[in-house]
This record gives C-alpha cells, sequence and structure tokens, in this order.
C-alpha cells in the first residue's frame, strides 16, 4: 500500500474515495446488523425472534390427572386411566405401502379404512382410533409404519358401574364432568393441564423439546360421603323389588341425621357408565333427587307435629273418626273401615284419613305448611346436586275446604325423596335439621337448626315405631333385632285427565334404630303392578331389607325384644293403603 | 488522556477473556438444561407407566373387592351366613 501511494501520489484522493465508499458500506452493515439484532424499531429483534417462534415453535398441552372419586371407605368410584389417541398424519401415511397393515394393526376393514383415508388426503391431521389402551397402542407406535402418532389422555372408568352411576355421573369424551358428581365437582377434580413448548419441523414434526411453560397441577381426589357397600344393597333390593312389583322405576336414599351425609342413592332403571354411546335418559336420572312426588300419607307425621305444637293434641288425645269417612267440601274422605273412636298414635299407625283430616281442620293449614317449611320441602336440602328439584309447596289465592285439608294428608305438594329423607332426619336428631352433603365430614357438623323441640321429635318417633309394629301399616318394614320406625304412602299418580286409578306411587320413610334413632331411609316404588302397590306392601319390606343392612355395616346395637320368628310372619301379599 | 487510552487497550484482553468465559457459560448451561430436560421426558414416561399400573391396579382391586363379588365368595367357598338374632351377643358398646 505505501509503496503504491508513493508511485501514484495523484490517485491518492481516489483510495481515499473508495475506501471511504467500502468503510461507509460496511457501517451501514454493521448498523443494520446491530438495528436488527438488538433495535428496538418496528421490524426490529422482538418482531423477528416472534416471526421465527410463529414458524417454529409449538406448544402442547400437558394433560393432567382427573381426581379420583372414592366412597367414604376409599373404595374407588370414577378412576382416571391413561389411554392414547392415535392420530395421522395422512400426507406421509398415503403411499406408503402400509395402510392395509395399518387398518389390520387397528382392526379395521381394509376397504372402509382406504375410502376413510382418502377423504383426509388432503388434510395433515386424521383420527385413526380415540382412547386406545396403552398395549394397543404401543403395538400400532412401535410398527415402522410413517406418519402415526399418539397422544396422551386420559379416560374415565368407574369400576362400581350401575350401582352408583347416576349419583357419580360422567363425563364428557375430553374429559370434562357432564352429570352427577363429575360435575359438580368439575373444578376440583379436573386439575389445571399443563404447557410445554417445543421446535418442529416443516413437516411439524417436533424436533426438540424447549422446555416446560407450566407444569399440570392434577385433580384433587374427592371423598364422597357413599358407602359402597349399602350402595350395593340398595341396588340388590331394588332389582328384586322391581321384579316381585313389576314397577317402573324404583329409587333409595339413606342418610345418616347426626351428620347430614347421604350414605347411598340408587336409583333403577340404571345405566352403565362405561358403555358410552347408548345412553338412556330415563337410566341416567337421579330419580332421588330430579323427581318430585306427592309424598302421601308419608307427611302425616309432619302434619302430627304441627297437631302437637298447637297444644291441642298429644299423641294419646283420642279422636273419634265415626263413620268412617268425612265430607270436606263436595269431596267424601274415606277410611277403609270404620276404626271408631282412636288416639292420635292409632290415627297415624292406621294412616286414617278421617283422623287426619279433623286434626288439619283443628290447627288450619298455614301452621302444618309452616311445619312442612321448617322441615325443608320446598327448599333445597344442601346436597346441592346437579339438576336436584326443590319441589314445590300449595301456594293459594283462595284456599277452598279441601285445599285446607289435602296438604296434611300428602296431596297438592311435590318433594323429592331426598327431601323427605332430610325432614325424617330431624326427627332422628332430637328436631335438629342438618344440612345434607354429598361428601365425607368427619363430626356432626355445627350448621343446622331446631325445626322442632326434641321433646315433640321423640314422641313421633314413638308413634313412627308403633306404626312398623303389629297393628300399624306397615309392620313388614320392622326389622329382625332391631326396632325400627317409618311411615307408608300410597299416591295415585298423575295422568292427563288427573289422577289415574290403577297407577300408584308406593313410598315409605323410616328411621333407625328406634332408642337411638340416627339413620333415615326412603324407597319409593314407581308404577308398582298387580296386588302389591301399597306402600306397606311394596316400599315397606324393601325399607326392611336395606335398613337391616344399614344397621349391620354401621355396627348398631340390636335393641328390639321381640323374637325374630314372630317378624318373620308378617302375611304376605299385604295391600293396605298408606 | 495517553494513559487513558493505554489503560482503555489493555482492559480489552480482559474483556476478551470475560466475552469468552461467558460463551462458554453459555453452551454448557444449554447443554445442562438439554440434560435436564431428556432425564424430566425419562421421568414423565416413567410417570405415565406408573399411572397405567395405579390405575389398573385401583380397577383390580375393586373388581376384586365388589361387594357382591365378597358376599357371593363368603356364602359360597367360605360357608358363611348372617348370624340369627338370637346367636347375636353385644360384648361392649
Amino acid at each position: 500500500m505505501s509503496a503504491s501511494t508513493a508511485k501514484h501520489t495523484g490517485y491518492r484522493w481516489r483510495v481515499l474515495i473508495v475506501a471511504a465508499v467500502l468503510a461507509g458500506l460496511f457501517g451501514m452493515l454493521v448498523f443494520r446488523l446491530v438495528q436488527l439484532q438488538v433495535g428496538a424499531s418496528q421490524y426490529g429483534a422482538d418482531f423477528l425472534k416472534r416471526q421465527g417462534d410463529l414458524r417454529a415453535v409449538r406448544s402442547a398441552e400437558i394433560p393432567a390427572y382427573r381426581g379420583l372419586i372414592t366412597d367414604r371407605r376409599g373404595s374407588p368410584l370414577a378412576v382416571s386411566t391413561p389411554v392414547v389417541t392415535l392420530w395421522a398424519n395422512p400426507q406421509q401415511l398415503i403411499g406408503s405401502g402400509k395402510e392395509a397393515e395399518l387398518a389390520q394393526l387397528l382392526n379395521l376393514s381394509v376397504d372402509g379404512f382406504s375410502a376413510k383415508l382418502n377423504r383426509y388426503r388432503n388434510k395433515q391431521f386424521m383420527y385413526l382410533a380415540r382412547h386406545q389402551t396403552p398395549t394397543v397402542a404401543r403395538a400400532v407406535l412401535s410398527s415402522d409404519i410413517p406418519g402415526i402418532y399418539g397422544r396422551r389422555e386420559y379416560r374415565r372408568f368407574y369400576p362400581a358401574g350401575e350401582v352408583v352411576s347416576q349419583l357419580v355421573g360422567t363425563t364428557n369424551i375430553d374429559g370434562a364432568g357432564a352429570s352427577g358428581v363429575e360435575m359438580k365437582f368439575d373444578e376440583s377434580l379436573q386439575g389445571v393441564p399443563g404447557k410445554k413448548r417445543f421446535i418442529k419441523d416443516l413437516h411439524g414434526e417436533a424436533i426438540r423439546d424447549i422446555g416446560v411453560v407450566s407444569e399440570a397441577a392434577d385433580g384433587e381426589s374427592l371423598q364422597l360421603s357413599i358407602d359402597l357397600r349399602l350402595q350395593h344393597v340398595q341396588h340388590r333390593e331394588l332389582l328384586r323389588a322391581m321384579k316381585e312389583t313389576g314397577a317402573a322405576a324404583a329409587s333409595a336414599v339413606t342418610v345418616d341425621a347426626r351428620t347430614g351425609e347421604i350414605l347411598a342413592m340408587t336409583n333403577l332403571p340404571s345405566f352403565n357408565p362405561n358403555r358410552r354411546g347408548q345412553l338412556n335418559l330415563a337410566a341416567m336420572r337421579n330419580r332421588v333427587v330430579t323427581d318430585v312426588y306427592e309424598p302421601g300419607s308419608t307427611v302425616k307425621p309432619l302434619t302430627l307435629v304441627a297437631a302437637l305444637e298447637s297444644g291441642e293434641f298429644d299423641i294419646d288425645t283420642i279422636i273419634d273418626t265415626s263413620p268412617g269417612r268425612i265430607k270436606v267440601g263436595d269431596k267424601v274422605l274415606p277410611d277403609p273401615r270404620n276404626y271408631g273412636a282412636i288416639s292420635v298414635s292409632r290415627v297415624i299407625e292406621k294412616s286414617s284419613q278421617v283422623g287426619v283430616t279433623k286434626m288439619a281442620q283443628a290447627v288450619g293449614h298455614e301452621s302444618i305448611i309452616d311445619v312442612f317449611q321448617r322441615f325443608g320441602l320446598g327448599q333445597a336440602t344442601g346436597a346441592e346436586f346437579p339438576g336436584e328439584r326443590s319441589g314445590r309447596l300449595p301456594d293459594h289465592d283462595f284456599w277452598s275446604a279441601i285445599d285446607q285439608v289435602t296438604p296434611a294428608f300428602g296431596y297438592g305438594l311435590l318433594v323429592t325423596p331426598l327431601q323427605l329423607a332430610h325432614a325424617y332426619s330431624a326427627f332422628a336428631n332430637d328436631g335438629r335439621l342438618v344440612p345434607l352433603t354429598l361428601l365425607a365430614v368427619d363430626e356432626a357438623p355445627s350448621e343446622g337448626r331446631q325445626v322442632v323441640s326434641p321433646d315433640i321429635a321423640r314422641k313421633v318417633i314413638t308413634v313412627l315405631h308403633r306404626v312398623t309394629g303389629e297393628e300399624g301399616t306397615a309392620k313388614r318394614a320392622s326389622v329382625p333385632g332391631f326396632s325400627v320406625g317409618g311411615k307408608t304412602g300410597t299416591v295415585h299418580k298423575v295422568g292427563d285427565a288427573g289422577y289415574l286409578d290403577d297407577q300408584y306411587v308406593a313410598l315409605f320413610a323410616g328411621v333407625s334404630p328406634i332408642e337411638s334413632p340416627r339413620y333415615v331411609t326412603v324407597v319409593v316404588i314407581d308404577e308398582p303392578k298387580g296386588d302389591v302397590y301399597g306402600g306397606g306392601a311394596a316400599a315397606a319390606p324393601v325399607f326392611s331389607r336395606i335398613t337391616q343392612e344399614v344397621l349391620r355395616i354401621r355396627n348398631a346395637v340390636p335393641d328390639a325384644e321381640q323374637e325374630p320368628d314372630v317378624l318373620m310372619m308378617a302375611s304376605a301379599g299385604d295391600a293396605s293403603r298408606g | 488522556m495517553m494513559s487513558r487510552f493505554f489503560e482503555f487497550v489493555l482492559s480489552l484482553p480482559a474483556v476478551f477473556v470475560l466475552c469468552l468465559g461467558s460463551a462458554l457459560m453459555v453452551v454448557s448451561e444449554t447443554h445442562q438444561t438439554r440434560l435436564l430436560f431428556a432425564q424430566l421426558q425419562t421421568l414423565e414416561g416413567e410417570r405415565w407407566q406408573l399411572q397405567e399400573d395405579y390405575s389398573r391396579l385401583v380397577i383390580e382391586y375393586s373388581t376384586l373387592s365388589a361387594p357382591h363379588r365378597v358376599s357371593e365368595l363368603s356364602v359360597t367357598s367360605l360357608a358363611m351366613a348372617s348370624p340369627d338374632t338370637g346367636a347375636i351377643r353385644v360384648v361392649a358398646e
């Protein structure tokens, strides 16, 4: 350089200009480079990085494990099992010559599979088989067929099947709660899915994972108040009752009156939640909470509460029910026969229409409706089950003579079997009504309110016990070795043209054991056929068999002194109206 | 003025060494990340496998302990029966 400058001093300025231009160009390059790499201009570093990521970085969901649902003793009722959903990229699969092999692995017809593949020939994604067991998926994924991918998912499995199906409910194919407990507690069960990021190539295949953006938080498991053993007992006994009575449907519910826990809740017809695609809506209803019935004579103990609270009656006050019928407005309410002058207790034991009507007329409908309200009829039970109905209490602008007495024997109001069990739980808990719950609780809740004095609750329990005695309408509800109490109910079903003469609902609501009452069971038999249609004949024996197991499973101490043989002799075919 | 310039020139190698060190650390950290990520992948696979086993065992357990199976087996193969009321003695409360 120095030699040439010495020789061509006249060109020195030219060299300088070229050097300056080159330096300028280099400077511009450096400036541009800096601008793109670190600058914050509109199309600067951030913009470029974002655009690059948009083309290459993808994020994928890490599925969260859905919480386990167990019964009160830890037996699983709903379990999430890992499954693999197989999908294909038709672009890579078509032309590999392995389509037939794949169809065979998936147990599909070769022709049908080719046709499906043909429909998706322009797509990049196609489901092959959803929710395959890991073993099947491994066999397919480990074959050397190109364009096959697996996605990890969870599928819900219900080990107890149809025994608790309406209660536990179901999830939809995407794993969200769709009914029952699965829906009610969906938020805590489902957890939060995580997110991870990876770099993909031109074909969308993951080349390299970049990292986990957020870890999946697994769902919490849930311990229900349900006892699976009792659930099985109820299911078995309802099946038997359906068979014996030819009923269209049946439900049962057992609650612990002290804690408000629902121990078992079953309905027939039922369905198998593990078999999707053939779901029958009638079988999916949790009738105990979604169906309302006129409770019939099962509310007479509540009428008795109103009568006792009025001070005009005690359980041994004599009421004359002669001549076995009573005229109210233009209606005549009959008893099965003339009971003559009987005590209030006997009125309930015999379920005398005349006696109850006289009590209702004496205390007035306001105080009876008030008792219904206090005992939670027409209100939510606290269980907050999806689809739970709160029933309806009679509400008239003008109360005609007949309107004033029908609520006293359970017509003109609608209750769910769960509400009925809830109301009876106050009798079994010294007059204290505790909100019901589906979750296992450790000790008696502090919530709850005194709806009737302990003294009156005790008296009602005594009368309920007599109903299941030799003279009562529900001697078939008795349990060998234990003293129980309860009330039958038989109501006509309502059709298009009013009450139907030949279709009934048989009910039984009872408490046990009498010495220290704790368990309330309600049985509803919908449309029993033939001779056994009454609450005493169709529902009471079911109550007896369920309660026997309730007391055995819950370790209750036998308290009855009667010889079991005597109790076993209760005559069959007793269809006495409740 | 001059000494300032020399100080600057002399500090350049030090900056260069620091820069090199930082670059090597980036490389090593990236490598560590990869190793840890691979480990995470393995562990996740293991967790998946364990979950598979767990839910299979839970289902097996509940199938074997299903109340109707227990009551059938207790009657058929163990010759058990519910005691009559008269046979029950309450020992303690």
